[in-house]
């Protein structure tokens, strides 16, 4: 790192420590949501960004729960937040991202990783906003990343509560308010220099800030939930600027629509979520947006349970006994399994695909701990992830690290996850990626001597919030 | 004659004196509505019986506006007190004291039954 780097590598550091000092007078997840309801983190994350039942409710509520008696918000509810990483797995360089101005896809350093300024809160009255503008220390780029506005309100069906609301947003699942669906399931972080599996589902963020959307959401009696949202392409019409910064590779014909179905059932502090979601999409292949489109159909079961050990329990009748002690601890687990049928109606025909159709299908659990120390939050996590689909040489050809010799595009291994947050607004997290099998082998995968195992990857990240 | 401008007179004096009232409990009523909407359904119901959609997940429920215990006390004073300290995972509001005195208003009127309302 020559003088001019080390300035700049500095000179971020001073920022961030700075940002630090600013006159807060809490720390939050995205700190503006808690600044606008004077609620502590805690309320609506167990170690964020995983929600809690609350935290659930706040964001079917569209973000607009406020202490505030007017109904916009002054000043605007906004917050930030810069990740910091270090990346290592057989391949990468020593230089720090984004000073490299050779191949920041390789730098073990990325400093930062992410910067991001987030509009969090409520617009006005029923219609609130979860909106994220990033930067993105290894693309070197600006861009409109998650995206989420809502109207919300709440009346009663049947004699119990139902809640109602809208949704506008950028990437399909980012409106979901559990845990275990693609936009925010588990790992809530990762490597953006990582080598990762060359197959994965539409509906797992690869329409994401490329596709917009408009739906409906309902919650009856805190039991059913009920979702739909039809999305359109970004390359061109109303959405376009729901993709800004982003290249709109995958261009959807006409309208897809997305689906969700949940059930969640509360006993004592135990909460449980079964569901299902989905998608269907008519895709051009890569540098088409007009003629025949390929046509995707993501189905996807998912189920979560949560223990919520952090809340003081109930009140007692008063006998005498003493009240029992708030226990500090939760426990989360989520699973989720996604059948993709692929039919290759536009890349067969072209020579893209070897197969006139296909599928992919993944699964992903994970078990999370969080114990709350009087030094900060610990959480462990361990997640089993797999992906198996049909053999496809011209979809998943030979090249090496991200190829496959065999055109397998299974894929299976675990994540184990440490997380410390010594304060709530920083978030240490120590990750290890292992794979027992990478792009449909073991050994050798690419056909130019990688193994699955090069790409086992230690991931340490440090969040800021502000 | 006289007699009968004093009946007039007293009659608009207490035409006007209650349509002031009326208006008065009027304004109370829809800004207490519309700030108990907006702040306290959530939470409290739309029936104010504690039971609103984000009461669920909490471990304690909210207070139930229609239930008499409730209104055992001094409830002014303790929906003022609540309503600016906040209490458990009720945050404190940033409410002037004519919205406090409002929804008070509004709470009492609506959720407590007539023979239970004392103040």
């Amino acid at each position: 790192m020559n003088r001019k780097k080390s300035e700049k590598v500095f000179f971020l550091i001073i920022v961030i420590g700075l940002m630090q000092l600013l006159p807060v007078t809490n720390a939050w997840a995205v700190p503006s949501f808690a600044r606008q309801t004077g609620l502590p983190c805690a309320s609506c994350h167990t170690v964020f960004p995983e929600l809690t039942p609350f935290g659930r409710l706040f964001k079917l509520g569209g973000y607009t729960m406020s202490k505030s008696s007017k109904p916009y918000e002054l000043p605007p509810p906004l917050a930030g937040m810069a990740q910091i990483s270090y990346t290592d797995f057989k391949g990468l360089t020593s230089c720090v991202a984004p000073f490299d101005k050779t191949n920041r896809a390789t730098d073990k350093i990325n400093l930062p990783q992410q910067l991001s300024l987030f509009y969090g809160g409520r617009i006005y009255d029923k219609i609130g906003a979860f909106v994220q503008v990033s930067y993105d220390g290894v693309d070197n780029k600006v861009y409109l990343d998650m995206t989420d506005i809502r109207y919300s309100n709440n009346t009663i069906l049947w004699d119990k509560n139902l809640i109602y609301g809208l949704t506008l947003n950028n990437s399909p699942t980012v409106q979901d308010p559990w845990n275990t669906i693609p936009a925010w399931g588990f790992p809530f972080a990762s490597s953006s220099v990582a080598s990762n599996p060359a197959a994965g589902t539409i509906i797992h963020g690869a329409l994401d800030q490329q596709v917009g959307g408009i739906g409906a959401n309902v919650f009856w009696n805190n039991f059913i939930y009920a979702g739909a949202t039809f999305y359109r392409t970004t390359s061109n019409g109303i959405y376009k600027p729901l993709s800004i910064g982003t290249a709109t590779e995958q261009v959807v014909e006409g309208t897809a629509p997305y689906w969700r179905l949940a059930i969640e059932h509360r006993w004592k502090n135990h909460f449980f979520t079964i569901g299902t979601y989905g998608m269907r999409a008519n895709i051009f292949p890569s540098g088409y947006n007009s003629g025949p489109a390929d046509h995707f159909t993501d189905v996807a079961f998912d189920a979560q349970y949560q223990f919520m050990g952090t809340i003081e329990p109930e009140d007692t009748p008063d006998n005498g006994k003493p009240k029992p002690k708030a226990q500090k601890y939760n426990i989360t687990a989520h699973a989720t399994w996604i059948h993709e049928n692929q039919d290759w109606k536009a890349s067969f025909p072209i020579g893209n695909t070897a197969n006139p159709n296909s599928f992919l299908n993944t699964f992903r659990m994970n078990f999370n701990y969080c114990y709350k120390s009087h030094l900060g939050d610990i959480n462990e996590s361990v997640s089993y992830f797999s992906v198996t689909g049909k053999t496809d040489p011209l979809l998943y050809s030979s090249v090496p690290v991200d190829g496959s010799i065999t055109g397998s595009p299974n894929s299976n291994g675990f994540i184990l996850e440490t997380d410390y947050l010594p304060w709530e607004k920083v978030k240490i997290s120590l990750q290890y990626v292992i794979y027992n099998k990478f792009n449909g082998a073991q050994s050798n995968y690419d056909g130019y001597g990688r193994n699955a195992s090069d790409n086992n990857t230690l991931y340490a990240v440090v969040w800021f919030m502000f | 004659m006289k007699r009968s401008i004093l009946v007039i007179l007293s009659c608009f004096f207490v035409v006007a004196l209650t349509a002031r009232y009326g208006f008065a409990q009027s304004e109370n009523s829809i800004k207490g509505k519309t700030l108990y909407t907006n702040k306290c359904q959530f939470c409290h119901g739309i029936r104010g019986d504690g039971k609103g959609p984000a009461a669920e997940p909490l471990m304690r429920h909210p207070a139930d506006f229609t239930d008499p215990k409730f209104w055992q006390e001094d409830v002014v004073e303790k929906i003022d007190v609540t309503l600016k300290s906040g209490k458990e995972m009720m945050p404190a509001f940033d409410l002037k004291p004519d919205e406090i005195k409002a929804i008070t208003w509004y709470i009492s009127h609506t959720f407590k039954k007539e023979t239970q309302y004392n103040k």
